[in-house]
């Protein structure tokens, strides 16, 4: 305990933090309300007014780029910034490029939403950002992993704390992702559009390889990192067991690689390709776990907090949907489970009881430990944190039920023959089994969006009562 | 693992912004064998299907234990069986062999039998019904609209009794199979604005629809006559003709103009001024011949005439 007590704010770049954690909320408003009217265009589609700009097709990737890039990405470029600073008690490595940082991925953000209304995209999932702005997101992710390992070298003890291992392989591997799936001929210098230098199946399977390894790196393993710093923080207790940090932290690296696959079972890819997708998709299922059970044991002892402390509980449940949904992903990417999941709405559930449960709870638990501390201060209301939370958890749940009984229907629809070999449901069956189903999840997004909104409020009025010395730079 | 022991375990001794720790547990033995276990199952699942590229091929998976057997035809149409290790396209012909072997008995009887008969064969209109609500409503429905009503400005309605190709069996399937291409030309460069009036009130007075007496007078004759000549495609009765697939302009069914939703005359009027001003070049329905098979088509011939209504 050397170290105590000689940090203090003025040490420490806490500006380009703020700014990230506002727009982390701004974003996380932003796109769960896109979220919700995409949701209820599903269920009364009469919502799309024949306007092309607000169709579900093109609000659809707002909805994913504002909430992942926006929300998501916000809230790790602020918790890594902060947590790399805290852990290795050295300032950013430049100032000036940290807010370059925010500024640039506020523009790709902003760039990308409105490419995608106006409907430039070049069709990749969670990637639709044409070339200009791919470009820009290389500039910025270069500057974020130089001030991040800049400041990493600054560092006055000779241990990296674990979080910062899981912020920096997520640097690392989206720096990877980002440029691989995005190698491309533009036309023209003036024209938006360009060709891919993959083509076919090779080219959903790069494509793929991102999305799957965005999950894994940019969903999972950067929220582990956050997940790592303040589960102890706030619980006031030691990490479970170093070992399993270790061996969990390097067993993800090492098979998340290799699952991608997994999301292109029974096309045209090679089935040994789509094999070893499932099985590195099965093995990876205790190193996910490992997380968890890292978090969750981190508790132990002091396991009245969960009744008291209603940030806490946020962090906890966001650790059992993370369990959850490292779950049953595994089991979605076999084989013969696939084949009854794959394009049904049991894929938007298992993505929602992850982006939801997991991303976004454990970002609420986190920005509620952080944004007191920003802005040197209290919590305006913890009552409002305890109404968010079960505002945010109904929500969740009536999303994921819904979504897995509309998924397994239409998959039971789909694959339904009669006694004479004849196929027994239309499509259009199906679509109209779904509608209950599709309200029921629009009514879970407004419960979640409330919760947002109601956080929106609370922190506001947490950081009007704040005082923030200004920063030497 | 007990609560009350927790602080006797060590920390690594490194602390980080104050009070960060970590202990030194040793790794759940039930997540460690968790672990174990999902690489035995991994190296299962190797076994039942192909999985690790060696060179230009692959493991194929153990033989015997993953084998398939189907029936494939061949190019000059033999039907062939095959035996091979577990793939994707082998899976897919297991089950078209087992979906086709339930449907051929009655897909050949279609196929042999006149319409006649098989209207009257009640088993086989069974199976007619369930392939062709299926058939119909993945095909036909995106634009007929589910169970077929039509809908105006759009699609025709196939369930009642105004058939503008005609509605006995041969004349379903010929549309069917080739598709049709409805076409009225625009009248905005021969008629002037009054006179598209006074077609229209005569238009609308075929079909007892409220119209202006005296300009439905003036239009009867533009109809009739070599200006406007209407009666050259709808025939001197308004009635249309077939061979053409020209509306009968005298049942009070719309397709184009939607006069049952106009709530004033003018507003019908307006209607049908508008396709008379700009033709028509929408009525396109495609040819169905290259993507359904011909027993398919037959069986959908049968089943828009049956059990839709063409026979009415």
């Amino acid at each position: 305990m050397a170290t105590a007590n000689v940090t203090n704010n003025e040490q420490y770049n806490y500006e380009v933090i703020r700014k990230f954690t506002i727009m982390t909320l701004v974003w996380g408003a932003i796109g769960m309300f896109v979220g919700l009217y995409i949701a209820s265009e599903l269920a009364f589609p009469v919502l799309n007014f024949d306007i092309p700009y607000i169709t579900f097709g093109r609000l659809r990737p707002v909805h994913t780029g504002a909430v992942i890039f926006g929300f998501g990405g916000s809230a790790l470029f602020a918790t890594s910034y902060y947590v790399v600073q805290r852990t290795c008690q050295a300032r950013l490595f430049s100032d000036g490029m940290a807010n370059f940082t925010f500024w640039g991925w506020q523009t790709v953000i902003v760039c990308a939403a409105l490419g995608d209304v106006l409907g430039y995209s070049q069709g990749r999932e969670y990637a639709e950002m044409e070339w200009p702005i791919d470009i820009l997101i290389e500039i910025v992710w270069v500057v974020y992993l130089t001030v991040f390992v800049g400041t990493l070298m600054r560092r006055k003890q000779p241990h990296i704390y674990v979080a910062n291992w899981f912020y920096l392989a997520f640097i690392l591997a989206t720096a990877l992702l980002h440029t691989f799936n995005n190698l491309a001929v533009p036309i023209s210098l003036f024209s938006m559009k360009s060709y891919s230098l993959f083509s076919g199946a090779q080219d959903a399977m790069i494509q793929w390889w991102y999305g799957h390894n965005a999950v894994g790196f940019f969903l999972t393993a950067a929220f582990l990192g956050m997940m790592y710093y303040f589960v102890p923080k706030q619980a006031g207790r030691p990490v479970y067991s170093y070992r399993l940090s270790v061996l969990h932290f390097w067993a993800i690296i090492f098979l998340y690689m290799w699952a991608g696959a997994h999301h292109l079972h029974w096309t045209a890819i090679p089935d040994w390709t789509s094999t070893l997708a499932a099985t590195f998709s099965i093995m990876l299922l205790l190193p996910s776990w490992g997380g968890m059970v890292n978090g969750i044991m981190t508790l132990s002892g002091a396991w009245d907090k969960l009744r008291t402390d209603p940030i806490m509980r946020f962090l906890i449940v966001a650790l059992s949907f993370y369990g959850m949904s490292t779950f049953e992903g595994p089991m979605m990417s076999l084989k013969d489970v696939n084949a009854l999941s794959h394009y049904t709405d049991w894929t938007i559930g298992h993505v929602h009881s992850g982006a939801l449960g997991w991303v976004a709870m454990i970002t609420f638990g986190s920005l509620y430990h952080l944004i007191p501390k920003l802005w040197n201060t209290k919590v305006f209301s913890l009552r409002l944190i305890n109404i968010h939370f079960w505002l945010a958890t109904i929500g969740i749940l009536l999303y994921i039920t819904a979504m897995w009984i509309s998924g397994i229907m239409q998959g039971l629809m789909w694959r339904a023959f009669d006694d004479y070999g004849n196929l027994q449901y239309a499509f259009i069956e199906s679509v109209a089994a779904a509608h209950n189903l599709y309200i029921m999840r629009a009514v879970g997004g407004l419960f979640f969006l409330s919760g947002m909104i109601l956080m929106g409020y609370n922190m506001f009025m947490t950081i009007r009562s704040g005082n923030v010395e200004q920063t030497p730079n | 693992m007990s609560q009350e022991n927790k602080n006797s375990v060590q920390t690594t001794g490194h602390v980080w912004d104050d009070d960060l720790q970590e202990l030194t547990n040793p790794l759940p033995r039930w997540w460690i064998w968790g672990f174990y276990i999902t690489f035995t199952f991994a190296v299962v699942y190797w076994l039942f299907y192909p999985a690790w590229p060696i060179g230009g091929s692959y493991t194929k998976g153990v033989p015997g234990f993953n084998s398939v057997t189907y029936t494939a035809t061949t190019v000059d149409g033999k039907q062939v069986k095959k035996t091979t290790h577990w793939n994707m396209r082998s899976q897919f012909m297991v089950d078209m062999n087992e979906l086709t072997a339930l449907q051929k008995k009655y897909f050949d009887k279609v196929a042999s039998m006149s319409y006649e008969d098989v209207s009257k064969d009640a088993e086989l209109m069974q199976f007619v019904n369930s392939a062709g609500k299926t058939l119909f409503s993945d095909n036909c429905a995106p634009c007929h609209q589910a169970g077929g009503q039509g809908k105006i400005g759009f699609s025709p309605n196939l369930t009642d009794d105004n058939w503008m190709y005609g509605g006995t069996y041969d004349q379903i399937h010929t549309t069917i199979e080739g598709g049709r291409r409805g076409y009225m030309p625009p009248f905005s460069q021969v008629l002037n604005d009054e006179q598209i009036t006074q077609l229209a009130n005569y238009v609308l007075s075929l079909s007892s629809e409220p119209h202006d007496p005296v300009a439905a007078k003036a239009g009867d004759a533009l109809f009739h006559g070599e200006g406007a000549a209407c009666y050259y495609c709808h025939g001197p009765d308004g009635k249309g003709k077939i061979q053409l697939g020209s509306a009968n302009l005298t049942d009070k069914i719309w397709l184009w103009a939607n006069i049952p939703a106009d709530k004033t005359q003018e507003d019908k009027v307006n209607d049908i001024k508008n396709v008379i001003y700009n033709g028509l070049a929408k009525g396109v329905m495609p040819n169905w011949n290259v993507r359904l098979k011909p027993e398919q088509i037959k069986l959908l011939t049968v089943y828009v005439h049956d059990s839709l209504g063409g026979g009415k």
